[in-house]
């Protein structure tokens, strides 16, 4: 079991690594120049090229590299060309609890509606719930997040005047949260409900709930009480493995409702290009996603022995 | 009593209405029992809309029209106009020309380098099949939406960038699944009998194997298709997708955004074609998987 998290790990490391490698070229390979976004409109030649000098972009593509490898390898991410030059970790730490807010909120509203609708379904299959609950899983797998937040905006900040539309800078308070959280969460209720129904299905037709059930206990114990717990196990999983695509809408929901996370930080400073940051940015973002793959493999080789071995 | 011959004669008397549908009708409604209609109709009718929106179109999609800025739904503008007077109808027909276009080319492309990954690392096995996975679990750690917004933003917003992006990060689902079958399909005796009749493996891999992943490619590249949809309409919402005038739903609903306080109409109408198309694809997916794999009918 330690070798095979020791692998895993060290795969990971490896895929880390080989990703930041990719995004350096990619970014410098692309068209455009931050240097262009630096400096005031009415900058000389003179200026640019002193600019160009202090970055080090006139130097060959492969020394820039070996400078930002060795500057990563001793945990150096680099400083920030926009945002006031601070370090690019200080700035992507920054925007970090808001995003982290909004993703937390999603989740907890996918999961609790998502399994909620999947479990009551599956105890009442076909019934007119079970019908309406598979139109609204199919609709929340096909309606893209961005449709999904005007729409909220149009339902409850301009016709209803309930909430507010956008995240504001003040703020992380709950009334501003709801709209963005419900459009993240919504496609993720679709995958979390027909896990739940799947399992849920598979697991009350086993013995021992029809043995609770000739015991004589109420349905609502054994649905929640016996079966659930029973039916989690994937459930669970499927949290995990939504991480990924979390972080993907997150970046469309915060420029919906200008919420101030890492998702907008991403697009406001590729726009500027500011190559440090949106580095940084994306070395988080996959660090997370390859933390949390480790984490369920283990978790699955230590619930399966089988796996270990293949 | 009747005999035999009048008891077939009356069987094969057309009944009610379905003696008027004509037989090859009758043939493809039996073919399709089950099938989501509706959906299969509705991916004909974007088809049509993008094949013909010129004809279709009642207005320019690009022609701006000063008189009718954020006009409401009316006898003129079916579904209203934007906030440049433009036709929202015609707009919204145009649009299905690219989000159909990218989203095919692009997942035909992912199908086709993702195939080929599978098939070679799942023939040739060894080294070659763990580095080929290596690269895939690689690719898959990627954020995926942010390198595809990385990659759009430097190389430049166009309708060829956002295909190869979509084509170039949406492979490893192919490659991954298919492989699968590929690693099933070479114990099977058919493939082993091969081998010892000398056959090479390219040629394994190609006469041999290829044709029975199709099934699975197919289901495959039916469910792709509704994602790159979505992807394609996310990019252009961002502003990085396929660049204005031309009218992608995305960017369509990326200029309603800011007027939806006084214009309602102009997000729901490309929202809902978006939705509509990636469900009708979804569906038809869902039942081509179904139709290809019998253990999953009951379900």
């Amino acid at each position: 079991m330690g070798s095979f998290i020791i692998i895993r790990i060290l795969h990971g490391l490896i895929t880390l690594y080989l990703i930041s490698v990719a995004v350096f070229f990619i970014l410098r390979l692309g068209g455009g120049n931050p240097i262009d976004y630096m400096l005031p409109e009415d900058a000389t030649p003179e200026d640019y090229k002193l600019m160009t000098e202090a970055y080090g972009f006139d130097k060959p593509l492969i020394e820039q590299y070996w400078k930002y490898n060795t500057k990563l390898l001793q945990g150096d991410l680099g400083n920030a060309m926009a945002f006031d030059r601070r370090p690019t970790v200080e700035v992507v730490g920054e925007r970090l609890p808001a995003s982290l807010h909004l993703g937390g909120s999603a989740l907890l509203i996918a999961i609790v509606i998502g399994v909620t609708i999947g479990a009551i379904s599956a105890s009442r299959p076909d019934s007119i719930f079970d019908r309406l609950g598979k139109v609204l899983a199919i609709s929340a797998q096909s309606m893209p997040i961005f449709w999904v937040g005007i729409l909220l905006i149009l339902l409850f900040s301009v016709y209803l005047g309930w909430l507010p539309s956008a995240g504001g800078v003040d703020g992380l308070a709950l009334k501003r949260l709801i709209l963005p959280a419900t459009s993240l969460g919504f496609f993720l209720i679709a995958s979390h409900m027909r896990i739940t129904r799947s399992t849920m299905l598979e697991v009350l037709e086993s013995d021992y709930i029809k043995m609770v059930r000739a015991k004589g206990l109420p349905p609502r114990l054994v649905l929640w009480k016996h079966a659930f717990k029973n039916a989690s196990i994937p459930v669970f999983t499927l949290f995990f493995v939504n991480f990924a695509g979390l972080i993907s809408g997150a970046v469309i929901t915060e420029t919906i409702f200008s919420w101030p996370g890492v998702g907008r930080l991403l697009v406001d400073s590729l726009i500027q290009r500011d190559y440090p940051t949106t580095q940084t940015v994306i070395f988080f973002s996959a660090a997370f996603v390859l933390c949390v793959n480790i984490f369920v493999d283990v978790m699955y080789a230590w619930l399966d022995p089988r796996i270990r071995v293949g | 009593m009747l005999r035999g011959a009048d008891n077939e004669a009356i069987l094969r008397q057309p009944r009610g209405i379905s003696g008027l549908i004509p037989e090859p009708l009758r043939r493809a409604n039996a073919r399709l029992r089950g099938a989501p209609k509706f959906s299969l109709a509705f991916i004909v009718f974007a088809l049509l809309c993008a094949a013909f929106a010129p004809v279709i179109a009642p207005y320019d999609p690009i022609e701006t029209d000063f008189t009718a800025i954020l006009e409401p739904p009316s006898k003129a503008h079916w579904l209203g106009a934007d906030n440049q007077g433009r036709d929202i109808l015609s707009r919204t027909i145009y649009g299905a020309r690219i989000s159909v276009r990218v989203a095919v080319i692009a997942v035909f492309l992912a199908a086709s380098v993702g195939t080929l990954v599978a098939l070679i690392a799942g023939v040739f096995r060894g080294w070659v099949d763990t580095v080929l996975m290596r690269i895939t679990d690689g690719f898959m750690a990627l954020p995926y939406l942010m390198v595809a917004l990385m990659v759009v933003a430097l190389m430049g917003a166009s309708i060829t960038n956002v295909i190869l992006v979509i084509g170039l990060l949406r492979w490893m689902g192919f490659a991954r699944v298919i492989r699968g079958e590929v690693l099933r399909l070479m114990e099977s005796d058919f493939v082993r009998l091969a081998r010892v009749a000398g056959s090479s493996r390219p040629r394994i891999m190609l006469r041999h194997v290829f044709p029975n992943v199709i099934n699975t490619l197919l289901v495959l590249l039916t469910l792709e298709i509704g994602l790159a949809v979505i992807t394609e309409s996310s990019l252009s919402f961002l502003g990085l997708g396929v660049p204005r005038p031309d009218p992608s739903w995305g960017s369509m609903l990326k200029d309603a955004q800011q007027y939806v306080f006084i214009a309602w109409w102009s997000p729901v109408f490309s929202g809902l074609a978006i939705t509509m198309l990636v469900m009708s694809c979804n569906l038809v997916g869902d039942w081509l998987r179904d139709r290809t794999d019998p253990t999953r009918r009951q379900l």
